[in-house]
């Protein structure tokens, strides 16, 4: 029987550069694709993919609040996350979520396959950059941090992760609402808790807030803009 | 019969890279000649092979795709260059022309736009395509000026 992979990137032109490799690997088909985290839980629940490849960064619905829906709708599901960064944030993020692969989009093309044979295998894959921060200690360090200070992602329920989402993205309440099919006065309420639990005035502290715990990602162009100045803390009264 | 399109392939990401490829194997004429992973890369596979056209992105390690555009222009300035980009911004876009490219598109769009991308900056036209309404450029029918 083949191994069913789902893909979920929001560049075509990714997917079919993954689709082209793994299909050179028989006993393996591209079941679906998704454009975003939302058709990728949508789809992962209606294909039952054995494996789903979950790209970090997309629209709507990030990849890590996909792949957490994705396993609380099949705990059995396994989930390869492609990123771009493999900052000890993202990979913790990834680990949290319950992925059980993380592979970089620079050596997709070397470590993709090496992956879903792991997965296959009912083993975990991780690049050797991940495991090179594992040895160094990652994992004990993020203990520790974790128990001396509670983390900020928690504080927020999915909906309320979903909604930052969407209204970081720069979605008014009323399309968030049309999007996830509530009334614009729920999300409204939703929006007044989230600032209210994260102690934020402003879309623009939202915004922040999105970027720098990766709910959103936004383009780098070469040289280091304001944005980035502002969150990565250099600055902090930039207006974004 | 016309002589082949030439291509050179420059992105970090293999994976962009086969992706592209899937895009452009199609087409008769076309022939993907080089790849390169990163700017210096980029400039000596340029300066080697001589393509028709370098499709470039501009993140990059060792050496950012203006830096090789520019550099890039003054080597083999009958290369047309095309950027494919994940940025899309306007600002982004006018640096990118201003460096002597011939070409944008957005990464986003890339499977969509590459092909007539490809078709005019080959022919010495240029081509713009972005997906921000706001941005100025248009979005489904990508402009094309002499």
């Amino acid at each position: 029987m083949k191994t069913r992979i789902l893909l979920a990137d929001d560049h075509e032109i990714v997917r079919r550069g993954l689709s082209a490799l793994l299909q050179k690997h028989e006993g393996w088909e591209i079941c679906g694709e998704a454009i975003d985290g939302r058709e990728a839980v949508d789809k992962a629940k209606q294909l039952k993919p054995d494996v789903v490849i979950i790209d970090i960064g997309m629209p709507n619905l990030n990849g890590l609040d996909a792949t957490r829906r994705i396993l609380q709708q099949d705990p059995n599901s396994r989930v390869i996350v492609l990123t771009v960064t493999d900052a000890d944030q993202v990979i913790r993020e990834a680990l949290d979520a319950g992925a059980r692969g993380f592979v970089l989009k620079s050596d997709a093309a070397r470590d993709l396959v090496s992956a879903i044979e792991a997965l296959q295998g009912k083993r975990m894959f991780f690049t050797p950059r991940v495991n090179e921060l594992l040895l160094a200690g990652f994992l004990e360090k993020g203990q520790t941090m974790s128990r001396n200070q509670p983390p900020m992602l928690p504080t927020l329920t999915a909906r309320e992760r979903e909604i930052t989402q969407l209204l970081a993205e720069g979605r008014s309440s009323k399309e968030a609402a049309s999007l996830l099919n509530l009334s614009t006065k729920t999300v409204e309420t939703h929006r007044s808790n989230i600032m209210r639990k994260l102690s934020l005035h402003s879309i623009r502290d939202l915004v922040v807030y999105a970027i720098k715990n990766k709910i959103i990602q936004i383009d780098m162009p070469p040289e280091t803009n304001e944005l980035a100045a502002v969150v990565s803390g250099q600055r902090t009264d930039s207006p974004v | 019969m016309a002589a082949n399109t030439r291509i050179l392939l420059v992105d970090d990401h293999p994976i962009v890279r086969e992706g592209l490829r899937t895009v452009l194997q199609r087409r008769a004429g076309w022939e993907v000649v080089g790849e390169a992973a990163n700017g210096v890369e980029a400039l000596e596979q340029v300066e080697r092979l001589q393509p028709d056209v370098m499709v470039l992105d501009i993140t990059m390690p060792r050496l950012n795709g203006l830096e090789v555009c520019r550099l890039a222009r003054q080597k083999t300035p009958t290369t047309e260059i095309l950027f494919v980009t994940q940025h899309d911004s306007p600002q982004m876009m006018k640096e990118a022309l201003n460096a002597g490219a011939k070409g944008y598109v957005v990464k986003s769009n890339a499977a969509r736009d590459l092909v007539h991308a490809i078709e005019a900056v080959s022919q010495h036209r240029t081509f713009t395509a972005m997906t921000r309404p706001e941005s100025g450029s248009t979005s489904d029918s990508p402009a094309r000026n002499s």
